[in-house]
């Protein structure tokens, strides 16, 4: 039998059974979309933080008290008292260029009524270019490292996303309020006023962008703080001393300062994305699988009700081999139209998934997997492809080799 | 409905065949040699004997009947001749080919090349086209599509169905998808046709129609058809009767 004519012979089969095949193509196409959308938004979101923590300086430690606690407050119960002299020693190590000292607190800004919760930085603001060589403001600002009432607002900050008209501009008076409870757990409240004298452009890096940074004096006067840094930004001279020095630090203070690196940040963050992409991959091929499963269910019916047919075809002179490719042929085209579709579907899905998110977005640094633009990389496709089809054919196998042992004499079968 | 149990040839006009007469396998005007057949059917009831130590000869162009009471073997005899299952032992020749000394794969070959099958219940391939129904042995032989197109569409007119070609045989009647099955069982150009009861499942009108149709296909364009029938006065109306009881032939008849 002629190649051309089996395929024409299988495709009128799937037709004939229109429904049927409807269905079993839909379970591949299921598994197969599954699998494409969890790669390209896995794929995407590692882009994203690689983007994020390039902007970042690779010289730079982070040093925080003990085990950190990610937003700070003078309430935590610190090991160890990071003050200027804990400072002035580390700037006194070797390789050690500079340290700028930061306290963090959690406030809300008020702009003519507009309120916004954030995480509000006090540190130098001519040192942010530490952390982020490539910073740039927007026009018309300055930065007043010795102004108590100076704030530097980030980008998301002052142009939130979705917003026609910007939160702040340079030279207006953004009041920020500090909730606390005193040690008596009375709610107290401290309040002040800043003029924001300079505007981040977008930084490359959503911490930053939802920042905003003020006199450290200030912040520590409004957070309460008593001279306890929250953390150290550790400049080394180059970043090959970055080890020498993290290991500095820690055989001076042990646990009760922790240091970390964006390098070992990112790659933690990418160890859990693509631990989570594994797992809900590891779902799109089940899917698969069961998909596969249907084929298998769907093909050996189809098996049992044309036993008369597969019987009349063998009386006339089919080979056991026609038979069986005959029914490979069927698989391999529920494979194709429902890979094809799938990885379809899925890179569609992708991208309506992250425009649906973004649209809800809250703009925040949270790392859900859905809010960066997916990337779908050729050879993930074909691969996903190539797999949808390899395990439909796979699937066929048995209910065609079930139908190529077939005797010709169920032909005469009577009904 | 026809009576099963009193089917069998009537005798006054018979003529016993003498099996000398036609003892060359191998002889050009020989289609089909059977040789010291026999059939044991081995189920869980037990051995079932279908049939025993079967010898004869059909010569090319003849017309032969297989009549015989229900269960005595007349649809082993024609599953053997058709190489659709394997006997206990003898030999199958046709046109001077031993068929079981073939291999499965070769067997196929044979069944495509050699033998034209009519189903009593037609068998046709419902979702597909009068057509394509009627091309697949020349599909199935691997011939080019146009070639079986042609062929399909010569044998359709010569059986005056030509128009019902792009139609699906469930739209047609049984005395039509017969008809269908027929132009089927002959577009190879094989040796010997082989029906099974091809009108069991027609009214008795119908069923004298397809009929004639085969004694036309037998005398105008001499093809060797064998059919298993019921009804004795269609096996009356054939060339030669052979009578099978108990898987035995029991009597073998020119009309
Ligand atoms: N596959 C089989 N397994 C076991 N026994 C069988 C099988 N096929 C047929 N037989 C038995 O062989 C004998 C001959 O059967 P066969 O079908 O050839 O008879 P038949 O003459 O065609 O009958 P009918 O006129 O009813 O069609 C019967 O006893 C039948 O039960
Ligand atoms: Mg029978």
């Amino acid at each position: 039998m002629n190649p051309n004519d089996i395929f024409g012979l299988a495709y009128d089969a799937l037709v004939d059974r229109k429904v049927r095949t409807i269905l079993t193509v839909l379970m591949v196409v299921l598994g197969a979309s599954l699998v494409v959308v969890i790669n390209g938004l896995s794929a995407g979101q590692s882009a994203f933080l690689q983007q994020q923590f390039s902007s970042l300086a690779t010289n730079v430690i982070t040093a925080t008290s003990g085990q950190r606690s990610y937003y700070g407050g003078g309430s935590s119960q610190a090991s160890l008292i990071i003050n200027d002299i804990i400072v002035n020693k580390i700037k006194a190590l070797p390789f050690v260029s500079d340290v700028v000292p930061q306290y963090t607190g959690s406030v809300t800004i008020d702009s003519y009524g507009n309120v916004q919760r954030i995480s509000v930085t006090g540190m130098n603001p001519t040192k942010l270019t530490v952390q982020l060589p490539n910073l740039e403001f927007v026009d018309g600002s300055t930065l007043e490292p010795n102004d108590r009432s100076a704030a530097v607002v980030g980008d998301t900050i002052a142009n939130p996303a979705g917003a026609t008209t910007p939160f702040v501009t340079v030279g207006q008076t953004l009041k920020i309020t500090y909730s606390y409870s005193d040690p008596a757990g009375k709610q107290e409240q401290e309040v002040r006023n800043f003029l924001v004298t300079a505007i981040m452009k977008p930084s490359g890096n959503t911490r930053i962008d939802n920042s905003l940074v003020i006199n450290p004096d200030a912040a520590n006067q409004l957070l309460r703080k008593s001279g306890r840094y929250d953390s150290l930004l550790v400049q080394t001279i180059d970043d090959s001393y970055v080890n020498t020095v993290q290991d500095e630090i820690t055989s001076l203070y042990g646990k009760n300062i922790g240091t970390n690196t964006p390098q070992a940040t990112l790659k933690v963050r990418q160890q859990a994305t693509s631990g989570n992409a594994a797992f809900v991959e590891m779902i799109g091929i089940i899917a698969l699988v069961v998909g596969a499963v249907g084929i298998v269910t769907t093909l050996y019916n189809s098996v049992t009700e044309r036993i008369r047919e597969i019987g009349t075809m063998k009386a006339i002179g089919a080979q056991n081999s026609s038979i069986l490719a005959l029914f490979l042929v069927e698989a391999a085209l529920i494979g194709i139209m429902g890979a094809t579709l799938g990885v379809t579907i899925g890179i569609i899905s992708g991208y309506a998934m992250t425009g649906l998110s973004s649209q809800q977005g809250s703009g925040g640094p949270g790392f859900n997997i859905s809010s960066f633009p997916p990337i779908f990389l050729p050879q993930d496709l074909i691969k996903v492809w190539f797999l949808s089809v390899l395990l439909a054919i796979g699937a066929g196998i048995f209910p065609a080799w079930k139908a190529s042992k077939l005797s010709p004499m169920v032909a005469l079968r009577r009904e | 409905m026809l009576n099963r149990d009193k089917s069998g040839p009537k005798r006054n006009s018979a003529k016993v065949v003498n099996e000398s007469q036609v003892n060359d396998v191998s002889s050009n005007s020989i289609a089909l040699a059977v040789k010291n057949l026999s059939k044991i059917y081995d189920s869980v009831a037990g051995k079932v004997v279908a049939l025993q130590d079967i010898n004869f000869t059909v010569k090319k162009g003849e017309f032969v009947s297989i009549v015989g009471p229900s269960g005595s073997g007349k649809s082993t005899l024609l599953n053997m001749i058709g190489a659709l299952d394997r006997p206990t032992s003898g030999q199958v020749y046709i046109n001077g080919i031993d068929i079981f000394s073939l291999k499965d794969s070769e067997i196929a070959t044979m069944r495509n090349n050699l033998i034209g099958f009519i189903f009593q219940s037609f068998n046709l391939i419902n979702r597909t086209t009068v057509l394509k129904n009627v091309k697949l042995p020349s599909v199935i032989s691997g011939m080019s599509t146009s070639e079986a197109n042609m062929r399909a569409m010569k044998i359709l007119e010569a059986l005056g169905i030509a128009d019902k070609a792009t139609q699906k045989p469930v739209n047609l009647s049984g005395g039509q998808q017969q008809r269908v099955a027929i132009a089927r069982s002959l577009v190879n150009n094989p040796a010997i046709v082989l029906a099974d009861e091809p009108t069991g499942n027609l009214d008795t009108k119908t069923g004298e129609d397809v009929f004639d149709m085969l004694k036309t296909l037998s005398h105008k364009f001499k093809r060797t058809i064998i059919m298993v029938t019921h009804n004795p006065e269609l096996s009356e109306s054939t060339d030669r009767s052979i009578l099978i009881r108990d898987g035995r032939i029991e009597q073998d008849v020119i009309n």
